[in-house]
């Protein structure tokens, strides 16, 4: 394993160890949901999204809102969000809520949590930054069961006639959503054939494989929006939760924590 | 008036390249020349109001001042929760631009008209609504809305209103003394405003001294600045082609139950029993919900006497 593999790897496992710990002390669902992006957030945060200056940075919205305990993690690990706030979250009179609020402050970028919103204020933000010619660049990363929203459709028609080659969304495809898997609920796939026939570029890729994840983003657009089908597993990382429906609601106890804990040392 | 509010908005951002109107494929011939002069200030967003909403939000978030144009269901209603969660949540001074409020439209249908939009508009902390009454008030709010830095929505009728003001108002955000009088104030807010002014001319001969106060910020209400405008009159009518359940009037008269507006008054809106089927114009329409200017002046006599 080179360095690089290294810095994403310990990124990656920082953010999950963080996740199940939110999840323990806040006992609020969603964990599974936070466990299929860790990779995909390591990878952005621990050296993809240039973040520095901060007032030219590159902007991160994560358009599956109840996925914020592992963005509140990257940041945290970062050092963008304060690490002290983490033991707020989702608390009685805490300091993080369970979907994001852009009032929080730094690195929470916008407010989502309702499916499909992020995805279209993103290509809004890429064309605003493309039309001044500011070189920023707009990552939204959206759930494959938001991808059945209609404004993502609508979005997704729309931007390749803009240019919008400053704009990646990333779908997390870890396929179970709340009720079951995408495929079992509507005709799901092929999912990138669908994409390229709006005008994008897509790719497909392992969500879980950072060098992999990395060679996406790094890919040329070629004028037009990227997307990339991030291929994950729901809940990764913890044997008992991965790719198991009860994980994107079931809550995390103390003897739950331990074991994910210790296979994530 | 719709012409009116966009051109003003172009004179005040000439020279500027923050500013951009998106519509939603609405408002054929008023972008004409914006799209001939300053084609980088407009785009069309075409049937996707989702996606307008939340791509709006996105723009202003990068810096620009924007304008969101739409027929005021497709503008409000459609894409409610984007103008909830990515734009008013976010606190962005986007400008919500509604077109054929109230009953504007008839004889279009019920899809096509706005006679809730208060209501809806009411639900949404921060959210600024404007009803101009004619084309001076309309150019003044968009005065005020490419000044705000919060979301604001104006909702405006469509063409060919008469101007009731001789110039625009100073100060949009108060109420607008549009007829002097004494007796009873005809409160009023968007177009319907030439009704009451008929009405105070029915009751003049009458000898009833009318005064029409147009409310052209009708959120946040501000009740000092509406008892002062309305300071002397001995009670008040309200009209508005809006349901009676979520207007002006109803607004009204919870300040007057707070003790915040100490008049007795009488609201004259659209019944909330049911959609509208009538196929009419908006003037028969006015008729057959009681608000043209007898059944206003009717209402005044009955509250004076």
């Amino acid at each position: 394993m080179n360095a690089l593999q290294e810095r994403y790897a310990h990124a990656a496992r920082t953010i999950r160890r963080t996740i199940i710990g939110m999840a323990e002390r806040s006992r609020s669902p969603h964990v599974g949901s936070c466990l299929s992006c860790a990779d995909v957030l390591a990878v952005l945060y621990e050296d993809w999204l240039r973040l520095d200056p901060w007032e030219q940075r590159d902007l991160f919205i994560l358009s599956k809102g109840h996925g914020a305990m592992a963005l509140y993690a990257a940041l945290a690990y970062k050092g963008i969000l304060d690490p002290a706030l983490l033991d707020g979250y989702y608390q009685d009179h805490g300091t993080l809520p369970g979907h994001l609020d852009r009032s929080i402050g730094r690195g929470i970028e916008v407010s989502t949590g309702s499916l499909g919103h992020g995805f279209g204020l993103g290509l809004g933000l890429a064309y605003g930054l493309k039309k001044r010619r500011t070189g920023r660049r707009v990552v939204a990363l959206i759930g494959d069961g938001e991808a059945q929203e209609g404004a993502i459709w609508e979005g997704a028609l729309f931007a390749p006639r803009l240019g919008l080659d400053n704009f990646t969304g990333i779908m997390d495809c870890n396929n179970l959503q709340g009720y079951g898997r995408p495929q079992d609920l509507c005709q799901f796939e092929p999912m990138a054939a669908k994409f390229r026939a709006f005008g994008w570029q897509a790719l497909e890729v392992d969500g879980h494989d950072h060098l992999a994840v990395r060679q996406a983003l790094d890919v040329p657009s070629g004028g037009v929006p990227k997307m990339i089908l991030a291929r994950t597993v729901k809940g990764k990382g913890v044997s008992f939760m991965e790719d198991q429906l009860i994980w994107h609601y079931y809550i995390v106890t103390p003897a739950h924590a331990a074991k994910a804990l210790e296979e994530l040392s | 008036m719709r012409r009116r509010f966009v051109n003003a908005l172009l004179d005040a951002t000439a020279g500027r390249d923050d500013f951009m109107i998106i519509s939603g494929d609405a408002g054929l011939g008023v972008f004409d020349d914006l799209r001939q002069q300053r084609p980088e200030a407009f785009l069309n967003l075409g049937i996707a109001e989702q996606n307008m909403a939340s791509f709006g939000a996105g723009l202003a978030l990068s810096g620009y001042k924007v304008v969101l144009y739409n027929i005021a269901p497709f503008v409000l209603y459609r894409c409610y929760e984007q103008v909830r969660n990515s734009i008013c949540y976010m606190e962005l001074p986007v400008v919500l631009v509604g077109t054929g409020c109230g009953l504007a439209y008839a004889p279009a249908g019920m899809t096509h008209y706005a006679v809730e939009d208060l209501g809806v508009a009411r639900t949404i902390p921060g959210l600024t609504t404007l009803s101009p009454c004619d084309p001076m008030e309309a150019r003044a709010a968009a005065a005020y809305a490419l000044e705000a830095d919060h979301p604001v929505y104006v909702r405006l009728a469509k063409t060919g209103e008469p101007e009731l003001h001789a110039a625009p108002p100073a100060d949009i955000r108060r109420p607008q003394v549009l007829r002097p009088g004494r007796d009873v104030g005809l409160v009023v807010h968007g177009p319907i405003a030439v009704e009451a002014l008929k009405a105070a001319e029915l009751l003049a001969a009458a000898h009833i001294d009318a005064r029409v106060v147009s409310v052209p910020m009708v959120q946040p209400l501000d009740p000092a600045a509406l008892a002062e405008a309305l300071a002397g009159v001995r009670g008040v009518v309200s009209v508005e082609e809006q349901f009676c359940n979520c207007g002006l009037g109803s607004r009204l008269l919870m300040l007057a139950g707070q003790g915040l507006l100490p008049l007795p008054v009488r609201v004259l809106a659209i019944p909330d029993d049911g959609f509208i089927h009538h196929i009419c114009t908006c003037q028969s329409m006015r008729t057959c919900f009681g608000l043209d200017a007898p059944a206003i002046a009717d209402a005044a006599r009955d509250l004076l006497a």
